[in-house]
């Protein structure tokens, strides 16, 4: 690593504030929406989010003065070392409980799913470079895609759909970037539907059973339903000014779920109302059509392509996550980047943005 | 600037700018929905939220019934009916307390009390009582309009058939406690709720539990039920499908009753354990409902402690069992072979020691056959000097002595096999011939468990392989859909010649047809086992009634193509063939001859005391 004069003067200093921001946001809310829990594991749940932070802080730093490119030498073997831990869960995980997302290390657990989501791209993005020259070409895209689907269907049979759509939409992200039109992609839904009751064939009974849930929440009126009705309660009775951080009733008195996870916008709405959710949304928009600007800039196709898809994976899990606590998307289980408690994401979250501000800051080195 | 993709880059920024495009739209449309709900419709949903009238309560999930092999039922649930308060909806505490204090006959301080400090978590539902009786549930129905905040709740609740038969392999449940509580593993429980504790219930305590269910339900100002919204049904957790035997654990059981000690029967071609019992034993219902301070207090106290689960925990000297080993490994190096005769007269001097045979005056000349049909001491101090010590150790850990079987149960203990190097490290002092000769009847510093006991009978009868133990063969929903299917696992292929297991084969036959073993005999079937008496150090007890020896027998039937090994083990009872084989024939009558193991159990041993 190599530290030049004109790479400091680029760090994106706004861009590692916002990050810093928001996770303070979001420690903070899992502080103050479990004041209530009567289980002490959650009251405690802000403390281990704040530790993951400290890590996160690492990797961001540690990604931002790391030759990115150096990145690229090494994707096939990071993509094959997550892969091959996916794999792993899939064979042991799954004997004594019932869920295969987590791996144990020591007190850690870590959900490789969400370190795939990283290894995807920046494989995906060393795949085109490598083939720069015949970009455009509708063959080229086929290998990448097949690729794609590994993962893709290793994380759907957890079963962890929420994960498993947000890779299949990052795939085809960067593949609308680099040839990709919108007429294949018709092509495409068509095949997908019928490949579909092959795969559908390859999961067990029970499978079938949660992924049913998954996909037709109305089978489980009291679960989703609830939970949308709850969630717009708390959205709503935020107002404009929010109740404050204390008396925000509604996440406290546990009549919202998985309030610190994948409902922590709605806490957050209640908590600071109207013009705190514009603000926080503003702070994402900022960060994403930034990372956009620096894909636009980068010096070659591997960091465009790597900056494109970082930001495309942050607007994907920030949509669904905020639509579905607003009423206006399925419930699906999508953590918020950088809010929500969870330090496989936390980690991810910004070892990526860190990824993006490399690409900044070497824009001009040679 | 040198762009090494320069041709490309008009088209591909266009692309990235025109993405910036349809983000800046995603968001306008975000601020639009979070404008329409908290500004324009804001005032509403602060209505709704004030009068949240609505309840969402837990249904509790059934836990899976526990099956045996064929079916039979092991464990179930009951109903529980409990009479619960949610602070929240209680205007008055000392009202309240009084009122439901006289009906529950408790203190109205002491719930008062209570009440209060639930005030903290005020929609969080607490106990004030677990199974009332029903003329409690009328008194309360009666005089709901004076009881704001009370209400009854069916929940169901684990039952143990018999007080709880193999109550040591099939663990027990309680309310998850606040250690776990602050544990990963437990993340996704809610104070309050069961979870199992130990043995199989622990051990498969995810697929057992089921999905809680949630009712949720319109109140009253006083927090009176108004009507049922809706209500998500819990699902019940899957079925255990266990190896274990009903008809064998329940003989096993009767057999033993009163003995300390344990009896374990295995499946000697699969690993699949048929009969688990651990003397004494404690009754996992207890647990179920609150466990009383006392009570808990006078399980951990009892000296002869039984929790501690014997099979795999208790560890024994294996006395004359381990007579199969040296005889293993004598004819393995060639230092005895079936002809071998050694003389006895009724001790062995080795320099200035003598060693005793059990048999005053001796067995007489004895060949090999002979010297392990009646266990003759004499003949094996000579056998075990012959052979030596180390291959007898190799032997001995090639039949999984002196290492953990790896059953999924908790803290298996690992045994002991003594060898000269172990001595000289751990006690400071070399080895000496006499240990060699003590080894020879099991005597010495030789510790086992009994569940290593039944693997390694359970190898010498297949053919020399060494089975894991286990004991769930599937998990089933309850519409009988297998969700996971466990088979038997090889630990590895005993390194004995397959001739030397037959002749040890041969030599188990002659105990039970006309040896010490001819308590286990039983009609119809071939039984082929072997007596023990392990002497207690006498140092280590410290309770007069302990220092009797430990009875051991092991056995596997029938003769050709064994299905059944078995080891009983009575702890401080005698000689081995009277108080442990005949728990063993009762279990193996229970097996082959039901018609007649009623009366044959009764009868007793009609052999004298002898080994």
């Amino acid at each position: 690593m190599y530290l030049d004069r004109r790479m400091l003067a680029t760090f994106d200093w706004r861009m590692a504030g916002i990050t810093l921001i928001l996770i303070g946001v979001g420690i903070i809310t899992i502080w103050s929406g479990n004041l209530g829990s009567p289980s002490p594991l959650k009251q405690s749940l802000y403390l281990r989010q704040a530790l993951w932070f400290v890590l996160g802080l690492f990797g961001l730093l540690a990604a931002a003065f790391v030759n990115y490119r150096s990145l690229a030498r090494f994707a096939y073997p990071i993509f094959g070392t997550f892969l091959a831990l996916l794999l792993l869960l899939t064979v042991v995980g799954g004997a004594g409980s019932g869920a295969q997302r987590w791996i144990r290390v020591g007190v850690w657990t870590l959900q490789p799913s969400e370190f795939m989501k990283l290894a995807l791209i920046v494989v995906l993005a060393r795949y085109f470079e490598d083939y720069k020259e015949r970009l455009g070409e509708l063959r080229l895209l086929v290998v990448p895609a097949i690729v794609a689907l590994v993962p893709i269907l290793l994380i759907l049979g957890q079963p962890d759909l929420g994960t498993a759509t947000l890779l299949g939409l990052l795939t085809l992200s960067i593949l609308l970037l680099v040839g990709l039109r919108f007429k294949h992609l018709l092509f495409l839904a068509f095949a997908g539907a019928a490949l579909t009751p092959l795969l559908w064939s390859f999961l067990k009974d029970y499978q079938q059973q949660r992924l049913m849930v998954f996909l037709y929440p109305q089978l489980d009126p009291l679960g989703a339903g609830y939970h949308i009705t709850q969630s717009k309660i708390a959205v709503g009775s935020g107002g404009l000014l929010g109740k404050g951080l204390k008396a925000a009733s509604q996440s406290q008195l546990n009549f919202l779920p998985a309030s610190h996870t994948d409902f922590i916008f709605a806490v957050l709405a209640e908590q600071w109302g109207f013009l705190g959710c514009l603000a926080i949304l503003l702070l994402y928009y900022f960060l994403i059509t930034r990372g956009l600007e620096i894909a636009s800039e980068a010096r070659d196709l591997f960091g465009a392509l790597m900056a494109f898809g970082i930001m495309a994976m942050l607007m994907v899990q920030l949509a669904v996550n905020v639509g579905m606590v607003l009423g206006v998307m399925p419930v699906v289980g999508v953590p918020l980047p950088l809010l929500s408690y969870g330090g496989s994401s936390l980690l991810v979250t910004c070892v990526s943005i860190g990824l993006v501000m490399s690409v900044h800051m070497r824009r001009f080195l040679y | 600037m040198n762009r090494p993709w320069l041709s490309l880059t008009p088209l591909i920024q266009r692309k990235i700018r025109r993405t910036a495009l349809l983000v800046t739209a995603v968001f306008i449309m975000l601020f639009m929905r979070l404008w329409y709900l908290q500004v324009l419709e804001g005032r509403h949903y602060a209505t709704l939220s004030t009068n949240n009238r609505l309840r969402l309560r837990s249904v509790e999930a059934p836990r899976g019934f526990i099956l045996d092999r064929s079916g039979a039922v092991l464990v179930e649930n009951r109903p529980s009916f409990d009479v619960y308060v949610i602070p929240a909806d209680v205007p008055d505490p000392d009202e309240t307390a009084r009122a439901i204090g006289a009906i529950l006959a408790q203190a109205p301080g002491e719930v008062a009390g209570k009440i209060r400090a639930g005030q903290a978590h005020p929609y969080q539902p607490l106990l004030l009582a677990r199974e009332v009786n029903e003329r409690t549930m009328v008194a309360i129905e009666e005089r709901k309009m004076n009881l704001p905040g009370i209400s009854l709740k069916v929940h169901p609740i684990r039952s143990y058939l018999d007080h709880g038969i193999a109550a040591h392999l099939l663990g027990y449940v309680s309310e998850v406690n606040r250690e776990q509580l602050h544990q990963e593993e437990y993340r996704d429980f809610q104070p309050g709720e069961t979870v199992g504790q130990a043995g199989v219930e622990r051990l498969f305590d995810a697929f057992v539990r089921g999905i809680n269910g949630r009712e949720e339900i319109e109140v009253d100002a006083q927090g009176r039920l108004v009507r049922l919204l809706d209500r998500l049904e819990p699902q019940s957790g899957f079925n255990l499908v266990l190896t274990l035997d009903k008809k064998l654990q329940v003989a096993a059981e009767k057999a033993f009753a009163g003995k300390r000690g344990a009896v374990v029967a295995m499946n000697p071609q699969t690993g699949e354990i048929l009969v688990w019992v651990s003397g004494p034993s404690y009754d996992p219902n207890l647990f179920a409902q609150r466990l009383s301070r006392g009570a808990w207090e006078e399980l951990v106290a009892n000296p002869t402690h039984p929790f501690q689960n014997r099979p795999l925990q208790a560890q024994y000297p294996p006395g004359s069992i381990f007579k199969l080993v040296v005889m293993a490994a004598g004819l393995e190096t060639g230092a005895i072979t079936p002809e071998t005769v050694f003389h006895c007269p009724g001790h062995f001097t080795l320099g200035r020691s003598t060693f005793k045979d059990w048999k005053e005056g001796g067995h007489g000349r004895q060949d090999l056959m002979q010297a392990i049909a009646h266990s003759c001491n004499v003949y094996f101090y000579q056998a075990a000097l012959k052979t030596g010590i180390d291959p007898i150790a190799w032997v001995a850990r090639e039949f999984g002595l002196g290492q953990k079987t790896g059953i999924e149960l908790r803290d298996e203990a690992t045994g002991l096999i003594p060898a000269p190097a172990w001595k000289r490290d751990t006690v400071g002092e070399p080895w000496y011939p006499g240990d060699t000769v003590l080894s020879g009847i099991g005597q010495g510093r030789i510790l086992v468990t009994p569940l290593q006991m039944v693997t390694m009978v359970a190898a010498i009868a297949n053919g020399g392989t060494l089975y894991r133990p286990w004991m769930v063969k599937r998990v089933e929903s309850w519409g009988g859909e297998v969700v996971a299917a466990y088979g038997p696992e090889v630990v590895r292929k005993v390194n004995v010649n397959p001739r030397v297991l037959e002749l040890l084969r041969q030599g188990m036959l002659r105990v039970v047809e006309e040896g010490t073993g001819r308590s286990a005999r039983i009609s119809g079937v071939q039984v082929a086992g072997k007596t023990g008496t392990a002497q207690v150090v006498k140092r280590q007890v410290g309770n007069a009634g302990m220092t009797k020896d430990h009875a051991w027998f092991v056995a596997f039937a029938p003769y050709t193509d064994p299905e059944i090994a078995i080891v009983v083990i009575a702890e401080n009872a005698g000689f081995g063939s009277v108080a442990a084989a005949p728990v063993a024939r009762a279990v193996l009558e229970a097996a082959y001859s039901p018609a007649r193991g009623k009366t044959a159990v009764a009868q007793g041993p009609g052999l004298g005391a002898q080994e």
